[in-house]
């Protein structure tokens, strides 16, 4: 962008509006584009103080009559003088840097967010915008945050000139409006407070001889300004830890001389954009492996294996899941996978966080040779690209990369501990400590804090600054702390936060939008009442199918019953089946706060303890919950099945019921198994129970997959509610009859909204498993029990499963199931234009089509479901953004990102709770080894659903006595306890001591197991 | 660029307007006197236009002589450089611009008075200098002014505007910003009446929130047409004043 020459004209339209023109020059691809675009600049922008007596004149309402809320106290807080009482202006690199201090309920009121740092920070960080626009929606009575339209009020704006720079620009613009600001509030005696961390800003706002009548700005620097706060002692760690050139006027000084640089520095956007095009470079996420924080893949489109990235240089800083771009290495540096186990927490403990300067000598030993200098010319590289896509297919070797630049980051908040022997216990002041976090991929983070010696042994939050090229770790600076490690509220809210799981409070505007009645709604007594109809003109679509006899048949304790069947013969012999879901779409309009809500939770999280849920629990527990005996709004799906359980007909109605019983699995299964009962409603349930077993018949006759997980329940003691003992999952053939219900309503409405909306219709699909995931697993099959797994169908490889049988151990086929589990693809939502229809497939229920419908009330994807099928029945029109390919896509891919993390959490809760149950018996028990390392072996604890580690260090005494045969699976070592040569093979059952212990570095509970 | 504030909270949009607000109108007539019959020339908004009315005239050719009416045709010229990029090729044939000349006679046929000129050729000539979304309404508004200024007989003025619906909110008179972002239609609504000689809806627009978009945009299109009318007075005035001086 440059400046434009010629200044443009204003034109005054009306009172009041005045219209210029907006012109820059933007460059792209290499050409210039002038852009003209229109301004318009008012008078109408009110400053939302309600000490103001002259705004409320000018307001204007908006298009739903509304008119602007004054927000700002009239009362604001007081600093000593000659500050006194006063509003804060921010700028943009305080919002960029400390977002995470904004919205601290103990700091920061009556805040004044100038348009142009609104729009700064939205083209630097779209998350930060969001939260910072999420804090001036939400911060009404306690925080009251609000937006000032600089631009468009004629008596801030300002021209750019000649000569400025656009940044110089935007500052002046908002100096301009905090002048604007002391100006306009001097009379209520109101100062305003530009807080700025940029130098040059405060000096020319202290520089610049205002008019006579205006008074000099008031300017701090964030540290300045926290300085101020009469809780500022708390609220000093919470500053950002910016990088050393920053702070270093402040903190630093005995630490000038120059350092080398440990980490190379990245390329230049040009040269970035210069190898994407030639092909030398490659864009792609990292993934960070599991067993070894020191190594990396990154999966790219013309590789069919990813692309291995080994060792802290070549990852270059790169975090676990950033979009970062690579460079081929040259072919001597290829390298198969570690096979060695390496974590962040262990790795250099005693790295001092003081000390900026440490070589690491170890880094030779774990393989990592730093950056290669050789000049490789492009054509070479472009040469070197074709021989690694060449060596993939051959076995061992793999190609190797390092970052180069990242494009970008995935930094959030994280959880985590400081490490113990990183704080110097004898100095009480401001230290540098490591935080080691929660998520083992991740290196060690360095804080400053003043509160070291409080914060040990707490589960605490922090957020990640900056990683610059001479610091071997990240620097980041404290946010909160959650609480003591191992009670069960931090661990809760640590799990939590670590999958980014929303579990605040519904805010007052979500609330807002629930019915008026609260628990007293009731659905009307009659369909054509007059009344009613003139409330919700929709309720004359609606069937009344009060007279079925419903019931719902979920787990035991379930207040969300999303759910509800029933079954009735018909005259010719054939059955009316109809599946009844919770009509949350009655409640949750399009366009609501609730509904944004909603969608961004995507679903409920279901922990051991604790369930959050997705919408209130108004709506969630009573009026959408299909309760027994009393009325309640449905969708129905109505099936005719003939007794072979074939669709004879489908249809769907919104629908009023009333469920005549709520079952428990068990409940169910014994009044179907009683002879005496021969009630109607008995009656119905067996012939559903009869049709599902037809059905599942039918689908695992298609192919249908039966997978196993590990998973295990825990027991929670009802009165201490501490966790009782564990329980591997048992299934009823009740539970099979809800499944394959829910499983035919899914399919059929995902026909109906394909054929309704073939563009947009919310779907979900689960793709076939590339073979490449698994050679692992097959090669160990082949070589230890001469066994395969065939890939060419879901069938056969449904067939192939149930022939990996070993006689003597009934078990592994469950765990073979479980390993192949793992090597799936996971299952997407996604809008049908997205893909074609021969992708729809969902390969593990082995239909073509299928979709999320039946639980609204905890998944996200039901509620658009619902919300499509209406519009396609008719019943009501379907809102713009279900119908808008992008907009379905932003939705499609955050509730797979959350369904994703509500899965993980819940897996983190129960191996949290078991460690706990554990701990307090240890015990002896089965396990199955289901991977072999250089240095360790890994365990599968089937009773527990525990998968351990254990070392080489913890098998034997002789390390280096070892030997570890890669081919076979095998290792071979010096039993430590016995004295006894050993061999381990995968696939080998071994009993091995279970024990939780805490670990002493990071002060987490995990299973040690240890071999017998 | 991609993630803008179409509408903020705050009820402001892209360009500093609000809701229910017309962009910058500014037009005049008789702008080519010696090149054509009527003339004007417009700027709504960045939207650039000249208009030229020929005729009535003798058709050129037999095959268009209608012994009943007149015949009118239309033609627009988007020039290569309204845009910010200078397109490559010309607009001239494209499917885009032959479906906008067909809608303009169809909306026009209906308000000229053609039965009064029969056996001759009312030729209109448009040429787009800049564009900034609404160019549909923009066309009408020229052809209205150009029309009255050649004196052909009409039964009212027909004005065009665009509206957009963000979400909920209605934004009358988009730009080609908003225009992207979202759906939008025009109208061409006859003089003062809520009649409507021109609706394009070319987007998915939800129809329980049609009616609001349409009465915000009649309501848009009555100002257009009292603008108009203001310039057309003066523009009448003074050639009153210049006549009568002589």
């Amino acid at each position: 962008m440059s400046a434009s020459a010629i200044a443009p004209r204003r034109k005054r339209l009306s009172d009041g509006l005045t219209v210029t023109q907006k012109v820059f020059i933007r460059s792209r691809n290499g050409g210039a584009t002038k852009i003209i675009r229109e301004h318009y600049l008012r008078t109408d922008i009110p400053c939302l103080s309600m000490a103001c007596t002259k705004c409320p004149e000018i307001v204007v309402p908006d298009a739903e009559n509304n008119l602007p809320k004054f927000i700002l106290s009239n009362d604001p807080p007081e600093f000593p003088q000659p500050i006194g009482k006063h509003y804060v202006v921010l700028d943009t690199n305080i919002v960029l840097q400390a977002i995470d201090l904004l919205e601290n309920p103990d700091c920061f009121f009556d805040v004044i967010i100038p348009q142009i740092v609104l729009d700064e920070v939205r083209n630097k960080s779209y998350p930060v915008y969001t939260r910072l626009r999420t804090l001036c929606r939400d911060s009404d009575d306690k925080k009251r945050f609000i937006v000032f339209h600089n631009e468009f009020n004629e008596n801030t704006f300002v021209e750019r000139e000649k000569d400025e720079s656009i940044n110089d620009r935007n500052d002046r613009a908002i100096r301009k409006t905090c002048q604007w600001y002391a100006n306009h509030l001097k009379e209520y005696g109101i100062n305003v407070i530009l807080v700025t961390n940029d130098r040059l800003n405060r000096e020319a706002a202290e520089t610049t001889t205002p008019n006579k009548d205006e008074e000099k700005l008031i300017t701090k620097s964030l540290m300045q300004y926290v300085d101020l706060l009469p809780n500022s002692e708390e609220i000093k760690d919470l500053i950002p830890n910016l990088e050393p050139t920053n702070n270093q006027e402040l903190i630093k000084s005995n630490n000038n001389v120059s350092k080398e640089p440990i980490f190379p520095e990245y390329y230049s956007t040009a040269r970035i954009m210069g190898g994407l095009k030639n092909g030398v470079l490659y864009q792609g996420n990292v993934q960070i492996s599991e067993y070894n924080f020191l190594e990396g893949t990154v999966s790219l489109p013309s590789f069919s294996k990813p692309v291995l990235i080994v060792g802290q240089k070549n990852l270059n800083r790169a975090f676990n899941g950033d979009q970062v771009i690579v460079e081929l290495l040259p072919e001597s540096e290829w390298k198969a996978p570690s096979t060695i186990v390496l974590d962040s927490e262990h790795f250099n403990v005693n790295d001092n966080p003081d000390d900026d300067n440490n070589e690491n000598a170890d880094t030779t030993e774990l393989g990592i040779n730093g950056t290669s200098n050789i000049v490789i010319s492009d054509k070479d590289r472009r040469l070197l690209a074709k021989h690694a896509i060449e060596a993939q297919k051959e076995k061992k070797v793999q190609p190797t990369a390092r970052v180069v630049a990242i494009t970008r980051r995935s930094w959030r908040q994280y959880v985590g501990q400081i490490a113990p022997n990183s704080v110097d216990l004898q100095t009480g002041g401001t230290q540098n400590v490591f935080v080691i976090l929660m998520d083992k991929c991740l290196p060690k983070i360095r804080i400053r804090t003043r509160r070291a010696h409080d914060l040990l042994d707490k589960r605490i939050v922090i957020s990640i600054d900056s990683w610059p090229t001479d610091q071997k770790y990240p620097l980041g600076h404290f946010v909160r702390d959650l609480g003591g490690i191992e009670t069960a509220e931090a661990e809760t809210e640590a799990l939590l936060l670590e999958h980014d799981v929303e579990y605040r409070p519904f805010s007052k505007k979500v609330l807002e939008c629930l019915p008026a009645e609260g628990h007293e709604w009731k659905a009307p007594a009659s369909l054509t009442d007059p009344a009613s109809l003139a409330k919700d003109p929709l309720l004359a679509n609606r069937k009344d199918l009060r007279d079925k006899l419903i019931c719902s048949i979920d787990p035991p304790g379930c207040v969300d019953i999303d759910d509800a069947l029933h079954a009735k013969k018909l005259p010719n012999g054939n059955w009316e089946v109809g599946v009844h879901i919770a009509d949350v779409t009655h409640f949750v309009k399009q366009g609501t706060a609730l509904d944004a809500e909603g969608a961004s939770r995507g679903t409920s999280v279901y922990l051991v303890d604790k369930r959050i849920d997705m919408l209130p629990m108004l709506l969630g527990t009573d009026l959408c919950s299909l309760k027994p005996y009393v009325d309640r709004f449905a969708f129905s799906v109505l099936w005719e099945l003939d007794s072979n359980a074939d669709i004879v007909k489908v249809d769907f109605t919104k629908s009023v019921i009333k469920s005549r019983e709520a079952f428990s699995y068990e409940q169910a299964q014994l009044r179907i198994d009683d002879p005496n009962q021969t009630d109607d409603l008995t009656q119905g349930m067996r012939a559903l129970l009869q049709l599902s077993i037809k059905l599942k018949q039918k689908r695992l006759d298609n192919g249908a997959l039966n997978l196993a997980s590990p998973e295990v329940k825990v027991h929670m003691d009802s009165e201490t509610s501490d966790p009782g003992e564990v329980e591997i999952k048992k299934l009823l053939a009740t539970n099979s009859l809800v499944e394959e219900f829910m499983l035919l309503a899914n399919i059929s409405v995902a026909r109906k909204i394909y054929d309704a909306f073939p563009q947009t219709a919310m779907l979900r699909r689960h793709a076939a498993p590339p073979s490449t995931n698994f050679e692992l697993l097959n090669e160990m099959l082949h070589r230890r029990k001469n066994m395969s797994i065939s890939l060419e169908s879901s069938k056969a490889l449904a067939d192939s499963l149930d022939r990996c049988e070993d006689p003597k151990d009934p078990y592994f086929n469950t765990l073979v199931r479980i390993m192949s589990t793992r090597c799936m693809m996971a299952a997407q939502y996604f809008y049908s234009g997205a893909y074609s229809y021969p992708d729809f497939k969902h390969y593990g229920l082995a239909v073509d089509i299928y979709t999320h419908f039946t639980s609204p009330i905890r998944r996200y994807c039901d509620v658009v479901a619902h919300r499509q099928l209406a519009g396609a029945i008719g019943y009501e029109p379907l809102s713009l953004s279900h119908r808008d390919k992008n907009k379905m896509d932003m939705i499609c891919r955050n509730i797979n990102k959350k369904h994703r993390n509500a899965q993980f959490a819940g897996r983190a809760s129960i191996e949290y709770y078991v460690g706990q149950v554990m701990r307090n018996n240890e015990t002896v028990e089965t396990g199955y080894v289901i991977k072999v390392f250089n240095n360790g072996i890994v365990v599968l604890v089937p009773k527990f659903g525990v998968e351990g580690l254990i070392r080489l260090e913890n098998l034997t005494r002789d390390t280096n006595g070892a030997n570890f045969n890669e081919v076979e699976f095998k290792l071979n070592f010096v039993h430590k306890e016995t004295g006894k040569e050993r061999e381990i093979y995968v696939f080998d059952k071994v009993e091995v001591q279970v024990k939780s212990v805490l670990d002493p570095v990071t002060s987490k509970r995990k299973a040690e197991l240890l071999l017998k | 660029m991609s993630r803008l504030e179409i509408y903020s909270p705050e009820g402001l949009r892209l360009d500093g307007r609000r809701w229910n607000e017309l962009r910058r109108f500014e037009s005049s007539i008789n702008t080519h006197p010696h090149a054509s019959d009527g003339s004007s020339y417009l700027e709504q908004g960045n939207n650039k236009i000249i208009t030229l009315v020929k005729g009535p005239k003798e058709p050129t050719s037999r095959s268009q002589v209608d012994t009943n009416k007149a015949l009118l045709r239309i033609s627009v010229n988007i020039t290569q450089f309204s845009k910010f990029e200078r397109s490559k090729s010309s607009h001239r044939n494209e499917r885009r611009v032959l479906e906008m000349q067909t809608a303009l006679v169809r909306t026009f046929e209906k308000n000229v008075m053609l039965n009064l000129y029969p056996r001759t050729l009312i030729d209109i000539e448009i040429h787009v200098l800049q564009q900034d979304g609404g160019i549909m309404g923009s066309l009408l508004n020229g052809i209205t002014l150009a029309l009255i200024d050649a004196g052909i007989a009409m039964y009212d003025y027909i004005s065009g505007i665009s509206v957009g619906l963000y979400d909920t909110t209605p934004l009358l008179d988009v730009n080609s910003l908003e225009e992207t972002a979202m759906s939008s239609v025009t109208l061409g609504v006859v003089g003062k009446s809520e009649k409507l000689s021109l609706l394009l809806v070319e987007d998915k627009i939800p129809l329980d929130r049609m009616e609001t978009v349409l009465a915000i945009g009649i309501a848009g299109a009555h100002r257009i047409r009292d603008l108009m009318d203001e310039e057309l007075r003066s523009h009448a005035e003074k050639r009153v004043a210049n006549a009568s001086s002589r």
